[in-house]
């Protein structure tokens, strides 16, 4: 096996609570996770589990409802929670950690010169001069494929396609350590979205960046990605390399991920998971997943911990619990 | 900042000369569209403002029927003045007809209404938009003259000066306090606001009458109207505070009947502008919050600002005539008070041609603005809809 890269972005008991009338809302409750060096984690879950959050949760975008809001992101060796508003404005964000939002039609400003915009972190936080910062955004531009005269027009004469390749170069412009992409082709045809996740292949393999994307499409997810992360209900159930989670995942949640993607050539209808997910505003206590599991058993009313699988898989579920295997060989999990 | 950058070149050769091609061709194209949009938006205001003046002659000279009136006031005159002419007297039945037939006509010749109404409304409606405006019958200028056009211009710096004032404060406060609100939301200051926006249903006059009888008559600290004191300081220095403290309480009065209404839309357009995900993106940049503000949040917001504007205008032009009315103010509002009761008609019709006037340079010029700070309106209609 190769050395694994230097670990970049470490995640720990990160929690992001909104407060609503009703009580806290737990759409990020204790998520821990690893990016390393150059890679790419995927989040994959279900609309509403809290994928987004934990985006706003790295980059500190809080809404104005949030409640609860602690636990420790480690950038390379630098705790970032500590630091106050200020400078996390000034040296994390964008400088260090960007982000491609979730529908880049709306994140570009409709009176600002698409160059403007791009070049315009490079002059906030690297104190370029704005002809250096126009030069690097043009270099970005045409590395992400939108051509020069594209520098001076606006956000609606572009295409969609256009418009999501200046948000990423808008992203990349300043050539932080990790780039969240927030569903960043879920507006897009599929022709679209296959060259964006080329080029987003491309600009991995180029700019040695670490990358983060949150998705709910695990069929597009599986091109880029490196390490899998599956969150459901707010939590993190299942972490592993992408290329045994794709082949045979852990938890029953995944198992029912994957048998939801429709396959080419198969005659095997895909499956949907019955039921809601959960309310994050009251999650069922114990195992989050247990009432729409298709394995469940006593032992999920307690709150699983998580479980170390196969060296360096991780996942939430009682069914791994060496002791439950034991005794109870009928729940053993063979794939 | 990554330290190692894999095979992207950061310092690659960047064609400097292709950038500047396309800002100047940007620029070209951005300065084409702006000519273009502001030709189209100054004849349709142009074409607005005739048919508006051509509805004003055509109802005030009741579509032709005043021609009418005019005509027997005529042959009664005639008639008045021929009996009493001796010539006259001695005249056979038949003589005495035509003598009056052709006198009629001749006078009807002067006046011009031996042509048709039709073609007459249409020359009329030259001279008003060339601001011909003939002559006044009671009213005359300060400096004794008859022609309307001198009556007019003699006021409308005046006016000129009082609403400019008062618009720009308005629109700068409101824009001000909107934003500073917006920031705020939910704070005591935006429920006051909240709470004062329903006084803006009373016109400024309102809220005139009650300033001066606050602080001309109990207070006594400020003049009761008028533009300076009397007699006028000679020197500019004094003239120039004279006029300042003349203007106060109507600048007030226009301010109070508009300020909490407008400051409340404004504020709510800023706060739903301000969830827009590119204000989110900018702050996810790390831009700093007045940078933010500035680019994200005011500039996008700004074209809604002016319309909304344009409209509190339009509105309030009306209630100009009677608050310098009541704060005796010698403008074209006052002027206008008086010919109505004087039955001045050249006047009255002058005035409705000049705020027709006033009106539509106003709604030009922020058409204008409006075009310079939304790069979507000057394509018109080109680009895909957001």
């Amino acid at each position: 096996m190769d050395q694994p890269n230097e670990t970049v972005l470490r995640a720990r008991n990160l929690r992001l609570y909104f407060q609503t009338r009703r009580g806290p809302v737990q759409a990020v409750d204790g998520v821990d996770f690893d990016l390393r060096k150059n890679e790419a984690t995927v989040i994959i879950g279900e609309s509403g589990c809290g994928k987004s959050s934990l985006a706003k949760a790295i980059l500190r975008l809080l809404p104005r409802n949030a409640g609860t809001y602690d636990g420790e992101v480690w950038l390379h060796d630098q705790n970032i929670m500590l630091l106050n508003d200020e400078s996390f404005r000034k040296e994390i964000r964008w400088r260090r950690i960007s982000m491609v939002p979730q529908a880049a039609m709306n994140a570009l400003n409709p009176v600002m010169r698409i160059g403007d915009q791009v070049s315009e972190p490079a002059i906030v936080h690297m104190n370029m001069t704005k002809e250096d910062a126009t030069k690097s955004a043009v270099r970005m531009l045409e590395h992400v494929g939108v051509p020069i005269d594209f520098l001076h027009r606006y956000a609606f004469e572009l295409s969609g396609g256009m418009r999501q390749r200046s948000a990423l170069a808008m992203a990349l412009v300043t050539l932080p350590d990790v780039v969240i992409l927030d569903e960043p082709t879920s507006a897009l045809d599929v022709l679209t979205q296959a060259s964006i996740m080329n080029l987003m292949k491309r600009m991995k393999k180029e700019l040695e960046t670490s990358f983060i994307l949150i998705t709910h499409d695990i069929a597009t997810s599986s091109e880029l990605a490196d390490n899998v992360a599956v969150m459901y209900a707010g939590q993190i159930v299942e972490v592993g390399d992408a290329r045994r989670f794709f082949t045979k995942p852990l938890h029953p949640y995944s198992h029912a991920l994957m048998a939801s993607v429709p396959r080419l050539r198969e005659t095997i209808e895909p499956e949907f998971i019955t039921g809601q997910p959960p309310s994050l505003l009251n999650p069922p206590t114990g195992c989050r997943f247990k009432d729409r599991c298709p394995k469940r058993f006593d032992k999920c009313d307690e709150a699983p911990p998580m479980f170390i699988e196969e060296g360096d898989r991780q996942v939430r579920c009682w069914l791994y619990d060496d002791a439950i295997q034991m005794s109870r060989p009928e729940y053993q999990v063979v794939a | 900042m990554a330290t190692v950058t894999g095979d992207f070149n950061i310092n690659a050769e960047v064609d400097v000369e292709s950038i500047e091609a396309t800002a100047r061709k940007a620029r070209t194209q951005s300065l084409v569209r702006l000519l273009r949009y502001t030709l189209l938006k100054l004849v349709a205001l142009v074409v607005t403002v005739a048919i508006g003046v051509y509805i004003t002659i055509f109802v005030a000279n009741m579509g032709g029927e005043v021609d009418n009136i005019r005509m027997a006031t005529i042959r009664e005159n005639v008639a008045l003045t021929a009996t009493a002419d001796p010539v006259f007297r001695a005249m056979a039945t038949e003589e005495r007809i035509a003598y009056i037939n052709d006198r009629v006509e001749l006078e009807a010749k002067r006046y011009g209404l031996d042509r048709p109404f039709i073609l007459r409304s249409f020359e009329y409606l030259r001279d008003a938009m060339t601001l011909n405006l003939g002559y006044a019958q009671q009213l005359t200028s300060d400096s004794g003259s008859r022609m309307v056009r001198n009556i007019i211009l003699e006021r409308l710096p005046s006016t000129l000066v009082l609403f400019g004032t008062a618009n720009l404060l308005l629109f700068f406060i409101a824009l001000f306090a909107g934003l500073s609100l917006s920031r705020r939301y939910g704070s005591f200051a935006d429920k006051a606001v909240l709470a004062m926006a329903p006084t803006s249903s009373a016109p400024p006059w309102f809220y005139g009458i009650f300033l001066i009888l606050i602080f001309a008559a109990l207070l006594g600290v400020l003049p009761f109207g008028g533009m300076v004191g009397a007699p006028p300081p000679d020197n500019p220095l004094d003239y120039a505070l004279s006029l300042l403290q003349h203007m106060i309480l109507p600048v007030s009065a226009w301010l109070l009947s508009a300020i909490f209404l407008t400051t409340y839309n404004w504020r709510t357009f800023f706060l739903i502008y301000a969830s827009e995900d590119y204000v989110e993106m900018a702050k996810a940049k790390g831009l700093p919050d007045g940078m933010i503000e500035r680019r994200y949040i005011l500039r996008p917001t700004l074209p809604n600002i002016i319309t909304s504007f344009a409209l509190t205008l339009i509105t309030l032009w009306t209630g100009a005539i009677i608050t310098e009315t009541v704060f005796n103010w010698p403008g074209i509002g006052q002027l206008y008070a008086r010919a109505i009761g004087a039955f001045d008609t050249p006047v009255i019709v002058a005035n409705v041609v000049i705020y027709a006037y006033l009106l539509a340079l106003t709604v030009f010029l922020l058409d204008f603005i409006y075009a310079l700070v939304d790069p979507r309106v000057r394509v018109g209609g080109g680009g895909p809809k957001q």
